[in-house]
């Protein structure tokens, strides 16, 4: 068995690792069910701001619209289920006492930190694929295709994908989405390498990411000259795949910025986690 | 002379402006049992976990096998296994995931040798059962199973006997014997019961406040000078009448029974003299306390 098959596995023989799963799986068929429900109100009020430009025939509602309403929640539930397994996973062990048994074993302390870190990264790529085939699977199953027709705030404020290019981009914005929660588990990871408890980690990388995104969308001038630094500003790269045409140097920018953080707190962590004095 | 195959020279370990452990100098040989003796917080585990890596010494090194523990740890740990303290184990997998998850860290462990080290801990009808089901005393035996399951060279056990009851302490024992003669593993066993050193352990060290005051053979250590013994002998008016007579026998205290101080090597005659005085003796037991000890050795020379 390879470390990295070994930390797969405790991983996924805890429950606490599926709560993650259960409450997406809940969320999307409860919204899924509730918007099947209202479909002609809810429609009628999605077309209503481009009645006026747009001569529109049929439900503006699919399985694309949908599911790109839905990843929304990419910056409200989804991180902490993220942070929720990610923030436990050396510190639980350190907690429980297997950290002890484990470090006491040939393999480096590097080889298992990497180990724990790559599983972690499965368990986060799994969650959003989890996440990507319930949304898409049952918006298929409950509306359909159709093309993906989106507002923003930014230029411009409509965004029509024809429906042959909204499966892969939607495919694509999930993919990307996997990065950009990749780099809130690699901050509850570096959080709890640095405790002996669970709970610490997991409300702490919370708390940096509603604090940055706050400071991100703050229309204070002061504020501008810190958001390139901040990671949130990036977390919004599967939005950027939503467009149309899809800017590619900005997706290139925004995934080299979320690998370079990724990078850091992986670095960090490692560097902690492999001087550090077991004492519990 | 045996080959020395853990050694720590000048191991010690500050925690802020606290010595945990001071200048330790230590050395076991191939086949060892090796007691490691000393009262709670002497500083025993903090020396286990500098010679497993858990902890950085402060100073000094820890050899295993001739080599660095931490230059060399992969090639190190690869020969050794032990149990830090108490035995934890990830309590929502069984004990056979348990040990396949620990044993694999070392190398491929086949299905037989998990099942193998899980009989001879008696825990093998178990097997199966989420260790969270599992009382102490079984955690203990778990313990021991994955210290012995890759057939490491050296065994390192943390006060194995720990929370165990009296018939749980005996099989331990008997196991950490069979594993020296049957399979020629060297064992370091920390314990703060100087009788469970007694019991298995050919060669000793004993710690005291993070300080080496003592290390030998048991016998040299625990035989050659004088110890206390307790008497319970009846009329205990002429026994004591008799002892009297005797100047080599110091009478300490007279209660229940009464408790003497003599050279070991002249116990079994004073057992005799008393018989042969037609006393009744329901019992000669040694008396030998850590607390008894610990005076003992301070009094006399610091390391044999």
């Amino acid at each position: 068995m390879s470390l990295f098959s070994i930390e797969v596995k405790k991983t996924f023989r805890r429950w606490r690792t599926y709560i993650g799963f259960v409450v997406v799986a809940g969320a999307v068929i409860l919204l899924e069910v509730i918007i099947k429900l209202n479909e002609a109100r809810m429609a009628q009020n999605f077309s209503h701001g481009m009645s006026g430009d747009f001569l529109i025939s049929g439900s503006m509602l699919n399985a694309w619209v949908i599911t790109a309403f839905i990843m929304n929640s990419l910056y409200i539930h989804v991180p902490f289920l993220v942070a929720l397994v990610a923030g436990d996973m050396v510190s639980s062990e350190a907690t429980s006492g297997t950290l002890r048994f484990i470090l006491i074993r040939p393999p480096s302390r590097s080889k298992i930190f990497t180990a724990k870190f790559f599983a972690m990264l499965f368990y986060t790529a799994l969650l959003i694929l989890f996440m990507g085939t319930l949304c898409i699977g049952i918006g298929l199953a409950f509306f359909g295709g159709g093309d993906l027709i989106r507002f923003q705030t930014s230029m411009p404020h409509i965004v029509i994908l024809p429906a042959h290019d909204a499966a892969m981009s939607t495919v694509l914005a999930f993919i990307a989405a996997i990065l950009s929660m990749s780099v809130v588990g690699s901050l509850a990871f570096l959080f709890s390498t640095l405790v002996d408890n669970s709970i610490g980690p997991i409300i702490g990388s919370i708390a940096v990411v509603i604090i940055s995104f706050v400071i991100g969308s703050l229309p204070f001038e002061f504020l501008e000259s810190l958001r390139p630094y901040l990671f949130t500003t990036y977390m919004g790269i599967w939005q950027l795949l939503l467009n149309s045409p899809v800017d590619w140097g900005e997706v290139g920018k925004y995934a080299l910025a979320l690998l370079g953080y990724d990078a850091v707190f992986f670095a960090i962590a490692c560097f902690v986690f492999v001087r550090k004095d077991i004492k519990s | 002379m045996s080959e020395a195959i853990l050694r720590t020279a000048g191991l010690s370990k500050r925690f802020g402006s606290r010595w945990a452990v001071k200048d330790l100098n230590l050395e076991v040989n191939a086949g060892d049992v090796f007691g490691f003796l000393g009262p709670n917080g002497a500083g025993k585990s903090t020396t286990i976990r500098m010679i497993l890596t858990l902890l950085l010494p402060t100073s000094g090194s820890v050899r295993i096998f001739g080599k660095d523990a931490r230059e060399e740890r992969r090639s190190v740990l690869s020969r050794v296994c032990g149990i830090v303290e108490k035995p934890d184990f990830y309590l929502y997998l069984s004990a056979y995931k348990n040990l396949e998850v620990l044993g694999s860290l070392t190398r491929k462990v086949k299905r037989e040798e998990i099942l193998e080290a899980l009989e001879i801990v008696g825990l093998i009808a178990r097997a199966d059962d989420k260790v969270k089901t599992f009382s102490h005393g079984m955690k203990q035996r778990l313990g021991i199973a994955q210290a012995i399951l890759t057939k490491p060279d050296l065994v390192i056990l943390d006060e194995p006997t720990s929370g165990l009851d009296p018939q749980g302490m005996k099989e331990v024992r008997e196991l950490v014997l069979k594993l020296s003669k049957e399979h020629g593993t060297t064992i370091f066993l920390s314990s703060h019961l100087l009788t469970e050193v007694e019991a298995v352990a050919n060669r000793m060290a004993v710690l005291n406040h993070g300080e080496l005051i003592a290390q030998g053979p048991v016998s040299d250590l625990l035989g050659g000078d004088s110890s206390y013994y307790s008497i319970l002998v009846s009329p205990q008016e002429g026994a004591l009448e008799l002892l009297k007579k005797n100047p080599w026998v110091e009478v300490v205290s007279v209660g229940n029974g009464i408790e003497v101080r003599i050279e070991s090597r002249r116990a079994a005659e004073l057992n005799k003299l008393l018989v042969t005085g037609g006393l009744d003796v329901s019992s000669f037991a040694a008396k030998r306390s850590l607390e008894d000890y610990f005076l003992k050795v301070t009094e006399g020379a610091s390391e044999v």
